[in-house]
């Protein structure tokens, strides 16, 4: 499953309408990325009639940046703002994949964001099929949304 | 609910009927543990009538001593074997801790597991959430198992 276009219309009307930035989708990765360095990651968890996750990467510049817009405010470190946009990046873009996919929002539950950074880490998750990865240009560099979904039967 | 009691109870099943490892619970954890050095966390999260994440914290070694004996092999490094493992111990405590939930009138639905890993990860939590984490002590180290959640009173 290529999950491309549930990425790229959610990315883009987040950031749009939340963070007022212009942010250019690239082809998606053929394979997804597992380590990330200076970094952060917000992740959520999908529930349902669909069961997955969504994670968005950026590395640190991209994500003080991404903050900058989101809250207002200059940040120039990885610190507790930082976390708490990406957290509540990535609980909008599951907010947008869920509600593209179901018209009865009661269908698919998202779980509680959290967020992840470090110098040096690892994200893997199972199954690791059906896992589509989008990098997104801005200004400042790329981040990527990754998503992986399947649909319950 | 006492979640601290639950956790206990759904590790130690898993420890004991799937990894054959013996993990004694300790006293839970008066504050969250934020930073990790040569670790992994397996993660998986939740929704429903609560919403939430578990997560479990191994160092290397206690990672390394697990996977071993849940695949009945050697294992000398943190490779994808031991990221599957710990993403799939937290599936099987999550799966355990949905069984318990039930009992008391909370339904929940999981997502897939994930697990994080790295020289050094910070991991960021939802400040308005509630937080439970159970150590428990290995042969090889200290486990934590940490319930993170929202939604009852």
């Amino acid at each position: 499953m290529n999950w491309e276009p549930n990425i790229i219309a959610a990315t883009t009307e987040i950031f749009s309408t939340m963070l007022m930035m212009e942010v250019v989708p690239e082809p998606a990765l053929s394979e997804r990325v597992t380590k990330h360095n200076d970094s952060i990651s917000g992740i959520i968890g999908l529930a349902g009639s669909y069961k997955g996750m969504l994670a968005i990467h950026a590395p640190a510049p991209v994500a003080m940046t991404i903050t900058t817009n989101f809250l207002g405010m200059e940040v120039d470190s990885l610190n507790d703002d930082v976390k708490d946009a990406f957290g509540e990046l990535a609980n909008m873009l599951g907010g947008s994949v869920k509600s593209g996919l179901s018209e009865n929002s009661r269908d698919i539950q998202l779980s509680i964001p959290s967020a992840v950074c470090g110098e040096e880490y690892t994200l893997d998750y199972q199954p690791k099929n059906r896992t589509t990865s989008v990098p997104f240009k801005t200004g400042e560099g790329t981040f990527v949304v990754e998503l992986q979904l399947e649909k319950q039967e | 609910m006492d979640f601290s009691n639950a956790i206990s109870e759904s590790t130690s099943d898993v420890f004991s009927t799937m990894v054959m490892l013996d993990a004694i619970p300790g006293s839970p954890l008066a504050e969250k543990v934020l930073s990790f050095s040569d670790s992994i966390t397996g993660m998986l999260g939740f929704s429903g009538d609560i919403r939430g994440i578990l997560r479990i914290h191994c160092p290397n070694p206690v990672a390394m001593a697990i996977t071993g004996n849940l695949l009945g092999m050697e294992v000398t490094e943190m490779d994808e074997d031991v990221r599957d493992a710990i993403g799939e111990i937290a599936n099987m405590v999550a799966g355990g801790l949905k069984t318990l939930l039930a009992r008391e009138n909370y339904a929940v639905e999981l997502s897939i597991p994930s697990a994080i890993g790295g020289k050094t990860y910070t991991i960021h939590r939802l400040a308005r959430a509630a937080n439970v984490t159970v150590p428990f002590a290995l042969e090889a180290g200290q486990m934590l198992v940490e319930l993170e959640y929202l939604g009852t009173t």
